[in-house]
C-alpha cells in the first residue's frame, strides 16, 4: 500500500505528512521538505523518485518532474534533521509461528548481503516483546505499538528503513506495509482494496483480464511477456501451467512465449471465453512467422473440461479465417471432469477449421502438447 | 498407538461437511461406493437451508443430513464424525473451524478448501489445532488415504477419474503437493506408472498451511504402507528446505521423487506472481533451480524435465497390486430424481374382506361405518362398511408419483403450510385423476338401465370418443388378472343380485376382446359393488342412486383416503426439507419464442 497510508494506520493522527495527487494544489508552505514517489515503486532512491531536504519551490519542481515522467501520487513530509549513524532497519514479517522480526543498528546495511549484521527475533506471543524490545535497544511501548497495529491491520510485512530512536521518541522516516488482501473484510475501517498499489498492467489484455477475475470467484490470470511471440499459452490450474511454461524453456524457447497465464476454479463457459478471446486477439496481433496456441492443464479435479473447452471453442470460432490464414494451430493437452467429451469437441471443432495441431487426454503426459507445438514453430 | 492413517483404514472415515459443495460431497460418495463401502462416509451437511441433500449412492440415492451448524449434529451420529470438509468462503473459514474442533475434539483433521483466508487466520489456526490433527489447506484439494477416505476434490470429482487413478486400491506411494491440480495430475501419473497410491495430502498454495509439508513427510516416514515419496513443488517459499533438513537428519528415508515448476520465471525481466500465492522468488534460493539442486545433493531423486520426473516414478519399485473391477456403465447412466418420498403403503399387500361367501371380520371398521352413517345419514349394513374399508384401504396412497401427490410435494417444498399442499394435491382430483370411481358409477347406472347390451354401449360411447371409466390398466390383463380386483368382486358373493357388476363384466369382456389390457380395474369394480350393495343392502332407490352420482358421492371414497396419503408425503418432505422445487431444464421441453427461431 502507499507510504502515506500505511504511516497514517502506524501513527494516526500524530502523522505530519500529506499525500498530494496530481491535480491537488502544490502550494507547499516555506520550509525543508522530503518528497517522494507514493506508488508502491521499488527502489525509489535509485530512480531518483525522492527529493530529500529541499526547500518548496525544488520540491515543486521535483514533483512537477515526476507527473512529467506519468506519476500521479505523492508523499510530502517536512524534513527530519538527523545525523546517517542513528539510521537504523526495522522489519516485521507474518511467519508460520508469529510474527518475526529483524533489525539492524546500520540502517545503511543491505540485510540480504550482511545476514550476520542483522538480529532475527520471533514474537509468539505479546509477552516477548519486552525482551525483544530491551535486546534491540527499542522502546517497548513503540515495539508493541507497531506489533498490536500489525495484528489488527492483517499486515504481511513492514518495513521502516532508516528508522531512528531518540530515547522513547521513534521517528519512521520510510515505511514500507504489504498488506493481506485477502483480510479486506476484517480490516474494514482500516484500509480497503483502494489502499491497495496495484502493479501497472503493461497490456490491455491484461487489464481486461483483470477487470474480468475481479467478476468471478473463478481464477483467471494473464501476463504479456512478449506480444510478437510466437508460443502463445491457454493453460489452466496454477502448478500445471508452470510446468507446461518451464517446459518451453527448458527446450530454449523461452523468448518465443508470448504470455504466461492461467484459468482454474471452475470458471463458466462464459468467463472461459472472455479469457480466451484476449489470448487470441493477441496471438492474431502478434508479428511472429509462425505461432502456435497451447491449450494444456493437468488432469482438473473440478474444473469442466467440457464446459471450459466451450468457452474456448466459442472464442476461437469468432476468429477462425484469421488464425487459418495465419497458419496457426492449436495443441492441445487436458483432463479432468467431461474430459472425453470436452477433448472430442475440440478435436472435431479444430479438425473443421483446419486449425487442428493435436489433442491429447490425461493420457499423455502434461507436456506433449506444448512440445508439439515448439516442434511446428521451428520447422 | 495407531496412526491417524492406520485409523482411517480401520475405518475412521466419518466426514461433516461444514458449507456445501455437491459435486465434491458426490464425488466423495462415489469414492465411497467404488471403494466397496456399506455406507457413505459423508455424515451430514451443515446448511443453513434444508435438512437433507440427495445424492447418489452407487445407482441408487440416499439423503444426506442437514443441520444448522456443528452443535446441531446429534448425539447419534457424533462419534462417527472424524473429520471435516471446510467449503466455506474465506472469510468465514476460521470461526466454523474453530467451532468444529471444540465440537469435535477427538476428530481426526480436516480440509479447509477456501483460498483467501486471511493470514492471521491461518497463523492462528495452526497455533490452535497444527500439532494435534492433520489439516490440509487453506486452499488445495485435501486429504486421499486409498480405499478408505477422500476428503475433498482431491483425485477428481467425476466417478471415472475415480476409477481410471485407482483410488479404491491401497497401495504404497506417497503422493504430496501444494498445487491442487497437480496432485490430481501426480495421482494420476503414479497409477499409469503402475503403482497405486498410499495416501496423498494437498498441501495448498497459501503462505501458511496448517499442516505443512515436513508433517506430511513425517507421517509418510511413519506410515507402513508407504514405501516412496512423490512431491511437486514450485518456485517461492523455502518448503523444499525442510526436505533437504529431513533428508540430512534422516528424517525421511524412504526414497522421494521431487519436481520442482518455475524455471520459466528466467522469462521474464523481474520475478512474477505464478498462480499461487507462495509462487514469487523472494530471495535467490527459492528459485526452482536453486531448490531443485539443493535437493539433489541432498539424495532426493530430482529430475530437472517433467517427462523426467515421469520416468523417475517408473523406476520405483512396482508392488503386488489387485484392483477391484467395477461396472462404470450404471454409475455413468444414472440420473437424478427431482422429488422424494416414502413408500405410504404396502401397494402389492392385497386387503381381503370376503373369503368363501363370508365376510371375514378382519377389524371393527369403525371408522369406515361411521363416514357413511355421516355421508348417507344413516346405518349402513356391515356388508357395506367392510367395502368400504376395503377400498379406504386401497385408495389411502398410490405412490408418490401421481399428480395430486406431486402437487402436494411441491407445495410444501416451496414452504406452503400442511392446509395448503394438501388442498393444492386434492385441487387436481377430477376428470383424469381420482374421478375415475364416480364416472365409473355413472356409466354402470346409466347402462344397466338403458337395457342395451353391453357392446352396443361401449360402442356408443367409443364412437363419441370417450373414455371408459373403470376399464383399462397398464400392467394388468386378460392371464394376469389385478389381485385386488379379484379379492374385491368376492363382494359379489354377499349378494343375491348384482346387476351393475354383471354390467361391468360384461362390457369388459366387449374391451377385452379389442385389447387385453381393458379389464375391469380397480375403480370400476369398487363402483359397480358400492352401486349393488347400496341398493340390496340398503335399500337405495335408483333414483337416490343418481342423485349420489350428480353429487359426486363417489369421489368422497377416493377423496377421504388419499388426504392420508396426501398428508403422508407432506410430512415426508417437511422431515426432508430439500428446499424449494425446480423441474431440470432437460425435463422441460420448451417450444422457442417466434423472435428466437432460426438463431
Amino acid at each position: 500500500m502507499s507510504e502515506y497510508k500505511a504511516k497514517r494506520i502506524l501513527f494516526g493522527e500524530g502523522y505530519s505528512g500529506v499525500q498530494l495527487r496530481t491535480g491537488d494544489s502544490m502550494d507547499i508552505p516555506g520550509g525543508r521538505w522530503v518528497a517522494k514517489v507514493d506508488q508502491g515503486v521499488k527502489k525509489r532512491f535509485k530512480q531518483g523518485l525522492v527529493s530529500v531536504d529541499k526547500p518548496e519551490a525544488e520540491t515543486r519542481s521535483a514533483i512537477a518532474e515526476w507527473e512529467k515522467k506519468g506519476f500521479t501520487q505523492f508523499i510530502l513530509e517536512p524534513y527530519f534533521e538527523h545525523k546517517t549513524e542513528e539510521e537504523q532497519y526495522l522489519s516485521l514479517e507474518r511467519v508460520r509461528d508469529g510474527v518475526r522480526v529483524l533489525h539492524a543498528t546500520d540502517g545503511g546495511v543491505n540485510i540480504e548481503e550482511h545476514p550476520e549484521a542483522v538480529g532475527r527475533f520471533v514474537i509468539s506471543e505479546e509477552s516477548d516483546i519486552a525482551g525483544i524490545a530491551a535486546k534491540i535497544g527499542l522502546p517497548e511501548p513503540f515495539l508493541l505499538h507497531v506489533y498490536t497495529v500489525f495484528n489488527s491491520s492483517h499486515f504481511s510485512f513492514l518495513e521502516i528503513n532508516p528508522l531512528i530512536v531518540r530515547g522513547e521518541d521513534v521517528y519512521a522516516l520510510d515505511a514500507a506495509v504489504l498488506v493481506d488482501s485477502a483480510a479486506e473484510f476484517f480490516a474494514s475501517g482500516i484500509w480497503s482494496d483502494d489502499d491497495v498499489v496495484k502493479t501497472k498492467a503493461k497490456h490491455v489484455a491484461e487489464e481486461r483480464v483483470e477487470a474480468l477475475a475481479a467478476t468471478t470467484p473463478a481464477a483467471l490470470k494473464l501476463s504479456v511477456i512478449n506480444p510478437d511471440g510466437a508460443l502463445f499459452f491457454l493453460l489452466s490450474g496454477g502448478g500445471g501451467s508452470i510446468v507446461i511454461a518451464d517446459e518451453a524453456q527448458l527446450e530454449g524457447v523461452g523468448h518465443l512465449i508470448a504470455n504466461y497465464g492461467e484459468y482454474s476454479g471452475g470458471p463458466t463457459r462464459e468467463e472461459t471465453y472472455l479469457y480466451s478471446k484476449e489470448i487470441i486477439g493477441m496471438m492474431i496481433q502478434s508479428k511472429a512467422q509462425k505461432k502456435a496456441l497451447v491449450i494444456a492443464g493437468g488432469v482438473a479435479n473440478f474444473t469442466d473440461v467440457k464446459k471450459t473447452f466451450l468457452g474456448i471453442i466459442d472464442a476461437l470460432k469468432e476468429r477462425s479465417e484469421e488464425l487459418r490464414s495465419q497458419g496457426i494451430k492449436i495443441f492441445v493437452r487436458r483432463g479432468g471432469p467431461n474430459e472425453k467429451m470436452g477433448l472430442q469437441l475440440m478435436r472435431d471443432f479444430l479438425q473443421a477449421e483446419g486449425l487442428l495441431g493435436a489433442v491429447y487426454g490425461s493420457d499423455v503426459v502434461i507436456t506433449q502438447a506444448v512440445d508439439d507445438a515448439i516442434q511446428y514453430i521451428r520447422i | 498407538m495407531k496412526t491417524i492413517l492406520e485409523e482411517v483404514r480401520a475405518g475412521a472415515d466419518g466426514i461433516l461437511v461444514v458449507g456445501n459443495h455437491p459435486q465434491i460431497v458426490q464425488a466423495i460418495l462415489d469414492f465411497d461406493y467404488l471403494a466397496g463401502k456399506k455406507s457413505p462416509s459423508v455424515v451430514g451437511i451443515i446448511s443453513g437451508t434444508r435438512k437433507a441433500q440427495k445424492f447418489f449412492y452407487g445407482t441408487g440415492e440416499v439423503l444426506v443430513p442437514c443441520f444448522k451448524n456443528v452443535r446441531a449434529v446429534p448425539e447419534t451420529l457424533r462419534p462417527r464424525v472424524k473429520w471435516m470438509l471446510n467449503a466455506q468462503s474465506g472469510r468465514r473459514t476460521f470461526e466454523s473451524t474453530v467451532a468444529f474442533f471444540e465440537t469435535f475434539p477427538d476428530a481426526l483433521g480436516g480440509h479447509l478448501f477456501a483460498e483467501n483466508v486471511p493470514e492471521i487466520h491461518a497463523t492462528e489456526l495452526i497455533r490452535l489445532f497444527g500439532k494435534k490433527y492433520i489439516i490440509a489447506g487453506p486452499s488445495g484439494v485435501g486429504i486421499l488415504v486409498s480405499g478408505a477416505l477422500k476428503l475433498g476434490a482431491i483425485g477428481g470429482t467425476d466417478a471415472s477419474q475415480i476409477r481410471v487413478s485407482k483410488l479404491a486400491t491401497r497401495g504404497s506411494v506417497a503422493v504430496v503437493s501444494t498445487s491442487g491440480g497437480m496432485t490430481n495430475e501426480l495421482i494420476r501419473a503414479v497409477s499409469g506408472a503402475g503403482k497405486r497410491v498410499s495416501f496423498s495430502i494437498s498441501i495448498g498454495g497459501d503462505r501458511f498451511p496448517v499442516t505443512g509439508l515436513s508433517d506430511v513427510l513425517r507421517l509418510a516416514e511413519s506410515d507402513e504402507d508407504t514405501e516412496a515419496v512423490v512431491y511437486f513443488g514450485e518456485l517461492g517459499g523455502s518448503d523444499e528446505y525442510e526436505i533437504v533438513e529431513m533428508l540430512e537428519k534422516k528424517e525421511l528415508t524412504k526414497p522421494i521423487v521431487c519436481y520442482i515448476a518455475g524455471v520459466i520465471d528466467e522469462a521474464f525481466d523481474e520475478h512474477m506472481q505464478f498462480g499461487h500465492a507462495k509462487a514469487l522468488v523472494a530471495t535467490k534460493d527459492q528459485s526452482a533451480r536453486a531448490k531443485r539442486s539443493a535437493l539433489k545433493s541432498a539424495g532426493a531423486i530430482a529430475p530437472e524435465t517433467f517427462p523426467g520426473f515421469l520416468a523417475a516414478l517408473m523406476e520405483l519399485p512396482l508392488p503386488d497390486i489387485r484392483d477391484t473391477v467395477v461396472d462404470m456403465d450404471p454409475l455413468e447412466s444414472r440420473k437424478a430424481s427431482i422429488l422424494s418420498t416414502r413408500e405410504i403403503v404396502d401397494l402389492d399387500s392385497v386387503p381381503v374382506f370376503v373369503q368363501a361367501g363370508a365376510l371375514v371380520k378382519q377389524k371393527e371398521n369403525a371408522f369406515a361405518g361411521a363416514v357413511m352413517h355421516a355421508l348417507l345419514g344413516r346405518e349402513v349394513s356391515s356388508e357395506t362398511v367392510a367395502c368400504v374399508e376395503n377400498i379406504f384401504e386401497l385408495l389411502i396412497d398410490h405412490g408418490g408419483q401421481v399428480s395430486g401427490a406431486v402437487n402436494t410435494m411441491i407445495s410444501a417444498r416451496a414452504g406452503k403450510d400442511m392446509v395448503s399442499s394438501l388442498a393444492s394435491g386434492l385441487l387436481t382430483i377430477g376428470p383424469r385423476f381420482g374421478g375415475a370411481v364416480n364416472e365409473a358409477a355413472r356409466a354402470w347406472l346409466e347402462g344397466s338401465e338403458s337395457a342395451i347390451p353391453a357392446s352396443e354401449y361401449v360402442e356408443k360411447k367409443t364412437r363419441a370418443g370417450a373414455l371408459l371409466s373403470g376399464i383399462g390398466h397398464r400392467k394388468y390383463r386378460v392371464g394376469i388378472p389385478d389381485p385386488r380386483v379379484a379379492a374385491l368382486s368376492e363382494f359379489a358373493s354377499l349378494l343375491e343380485k348384482h346387476p351393475y357388476y354383471d354390467f361391468a363384466r360384461e362390457v369388459e369382456k366387449v374391451t377385452t376382446g379389442k385389447n387385453g389390457n381393458l379389464i375391469l380395474n380397480v375403480d370400476g369394480v369398487m363402483a359397480a359393488l358400492l352401486l349393488d350393495l347400496l341398493a340390496e343392502k340398503e335399500g337405495i332407490l335408483k333414483a337416490e342412486l343418481h342423485e349420489l352420482v350428480d353429487a359426486e358421492f363417489f369421489n368422497a371414497l377416493f377423496i377421504i383416503p388419499r388426504s392420508v396419503g396426501f398428508i403422508a408425503h407432506f410430512l415426508e418432505q417437511k422431515r426432508n426439507d430439500e428446499g424449494l422445487f425446480r423441474l431440470p431444464d432437460e425435463l422441460l421441453f420448451e417450444k422457442k419464442s417466434e423472435k428466437k427461431k432460426g438463431k
